[in-house]
């Protein structure tokens, strides 16, 4: 094993700001894909991950969220759920796909759906605030050992929040373990698991599986009852 | 023990440490709050712990009140209606009156400070009549839904704006487009309060005798002001569509009062006209001290109502989930966030709505038991003080690094 740096926890809050827009059709939903801002389309794509409260939402993203519920189009909820904007280049590239679909879905349909009143979509940006916790893991265990009891906070931004900012490359986790030199396949699990299409919640137990996995017994016993006093 | 510590049993160690680590750089930041009232209402309850945990984590933290004679609490209850939609009649008079009032405070009221957030539209006026320099920063924090305010209350209230480096709104759905940056906060509500901590059985089992409700049948619980924005006819009405199905179904209205709202009497006599002789309904006026009564009325409830037709956030939506109870509330404002149907509780539109559900989980014991676990799983991540104030101080921070580069 390699001696890196230790891995640094780091936890996030996310300031949330209304925008002073909504939409209440798809034509607006065309307009706002368009023209938001860039944090807008980041926050309802992405960082409303950290919003995600039941295991039920079908969808990992608001607009995709908001087309099945809002305006009842189930085809272009389902082509909206079906974009990953992690794999997108750019924040561009994440426009220009979901304006592709949303287009694609205008140019078919014979009527504009509107949304009933009170099921808008009001347009939020946010930024993300991080800051160092000040808690550090030297090795390979003492990191499992920590992922039962990370705040979800904490998953967030070494998962989702490393993806964006690495271009989809890699999550915290297994970049600083490829450097300590732990066993490729771990990380190359860990760097496989599908992040965008878990809660936070189904995140943080599909990790704790693959530890479990790379660990000897003792250790992954230790990891079993950490979950349990968490849960 | 210290005021934090005491929450690390509900919150975790992990949280409390988080609020330390973000309040440290905030250190000797002089922060003020200001609204109309000391006692009754979500605001006072929310500055009634927020401003001693802000003053533990470092913050040079104050709560100011505005004072006025009763004409102004008439007016600033129109300016609260109105800013909710509500058509209201406003004279000149009525103008210069909030403008005088807030006039007197600004001289009066101990406003030198780094940040000065005012809460809702009775002091809103404030900057104006403040001495340049005397506030770094002034953040207006709105609680109710503004985003189709009266016409004319609204051409009264803009004008403050411009004084206002940022607002704050509980939602997004609640905003209007401002030229300051809107930052989106929740409230929140104490889980060790009197109103929200775990009671000795005997103290539940000796309040229902007091209010003369048998704690063997079931009782349906709404607790709000006396306000037409809350709907307790409506609740009556879904009341009394049940009863032929549920015979020794109980209903407990229990409104509290508050200084700034002068409209409650006259809902509670129409109310208490309504639910007429019935014996089963009881319509409780209670003292704003009364948290603990309240307290073991939902503890004692098998289903929360909050039937609104126009809500702010709706904490007591939030008390009745962080009781593991399920919540039937009206589908506007804040409970569209914390009532999701089969979830939480169900959202309803009408009396024959809330009546159609309250049957459904009057039936269903495993499914309003399930729903009650969600509910207060759901306010333990979302809706408690703790990430409150952590929002708090992140906005803070954040105005700290960019300010000009948060306006949309």
């Amino acid at each position: 094993m390699n001696s890196p740096e230790p891995f640094a926890l780091f936890d996030c809050n996310l300031a949330r700001l209304a925008v002073g827009k909504s939409c209440t059709n798809l034509r607006e939903l065309l307009d706002v894909v368009r023209t938001a801002s860039d944090a807008t389309l980041e926050h309802h794509m992405m960082r409303c991950a950290l919003d995600d409260h039941f295991e039920l939402y079908e969808f990992p993203n608001d607009l995709a969220r908001w087309c099945w519920d809002g305006l009842g189009d189930d085809v272009l909820g389902e082509q909206l759920g079906l974009i990953d904007p992690y794999q997108s280049a750019s924040p561009a590239a994440l426009r220009a796909a979901l304006t592709n679909v949303v287009e694609e879905r205008l140019w078919v349909l014979d009527r504009v759906p509107w949304c009933k009143p009170g099921l808008e979509l009001h347009l939020i940006e946010s930024r993300v605030f991080a800051y160092a916790t000040g808690e550090q893991f030297a090795t390979l265990a003492a990191l499992a050992e920590a992922i039962p009891r990370l705040p979800l906070r904490s998953l967030f931004y070494h998962v989702h929040e490393a993806r964006r900012r690495t271009a989809g490359r890699t999550d915290d986790f297994s970049d600083w373990l490829e450097q300590y030199g732990a066993d490729p396949a771990l990380v190359a699990q860990l760097r496989a698991v599908d992040f965008y299409f878990l809660n936070l919640n189904q995140l943080r137990a599909e990790f704790m599986d693959i530890f479990r996995q790379h660990l000897p017994e003792t250790q992954a016993v230790m990891m079993a009852a950490g979950s349990e006093v968490r849960g | 023990m210290r005021l934090l510590d005491r929450y690390e049993e509900v919150v975790g160690h992990q949280e409390i440490e988080r609020l330390r680590h973000l309040a440290s750089g905030l250190k000797g930041r002089r922060i003020v709050h200001v609204n109309s009232t000391k006692t009754g209402g979500g605001v006072a309850e929310i500055l009634g712990w927020m401003i001693p945990m802000m003053q533990e984590l470092g913050l040079d933290a104050h709560w100011e009140v505005i004072t006025g004679p009763p004409e102004f609490y008439r007016v600033t209850k129109m300016f609260h209606n109105g800013l909710q939609g509500m058509p209201v009649s406003l004279r000149p008079r009525d103008l210069d009156l909030h403008l005088d009032v807030n006039r007197e405070n600004a001289q009066r009221l101990m406003l030198e400070a780094d940040v000065v957030l005012v809460h809702d539209p009775q002091p809103i006026y404030l900057p104006r009549f403040t001495p340049t320099g005397r506030v770094g920063r002034w953040i207006w924090r709105c609680h109710v839904d503004a985003s189709r305010p009266a016409r004319s209350v609204w051409k009264h209230l803009e004008g403050a704006i411009p004084h206002y480096t940022a607002a704050v709104f509980s939602m997004a759905a609640f905003t209007r487009p401002l030229p300051c940056p809107m930052f989106l906060v929740p409230p929140s509500i104490d889980p060790l309060s009197d109103k929200n901590c775990s009671l000795p059985e005997a103290e539940r089992l000796e309040t229902l005798s007091s209010l003369g409700i048998d704690p063997e049948r079931p009782l349906l619980v709404q607790v709000s002001r006396f306000d037409r924005f809350k709907d307790p006819l409506g609740v009556i009405e879904a009341y009394r569509l049940l009863k032929p199905y549920y015979p020794k179904l109980q209903l407990a209205l229990a409104g509290g009062t508050a200084d700034d709202d002068p409209e409650g009497a006259e809902v509670l006599r129409e109310v208490t006209e309504q639910a007429g002789d019935d014996e089963d309904i009881k319509v409780l006026l209670l003292p704003p001290d009364a948290h603990r009564v309240i307290n073991a009325l939902q503890r004692s409830a098998v289903i929360i109502l909050q039937k609104s037709l126009k809500e702010g956030f709706g904490l007591t939506v939030t008390e009745g989930l962080w009781k593991s109870k399920p919540v039937i509330g009206g589908a506007c404002g804040g409970i569209t966030i914390q009532v999701h149907d089969y979830q939480t509780g169900f959202r309803v539109h009408s009396p024959a709505g809330a009546a159609y559900r309250i049957r459904y989980l009057l039936r269903y014991a495993d499914k309003r038991q399930r729903m009650g676990r969600t509910g207060h799983d759901f306010v333990r991540e979302h809706f408690l003080l703790t990430r409150h104030l952590r929002d708090y101080l992140t906005m803070l921070l954040t105005l700290d690094q960019a300010p000009s580069a948060l306006v949309a």
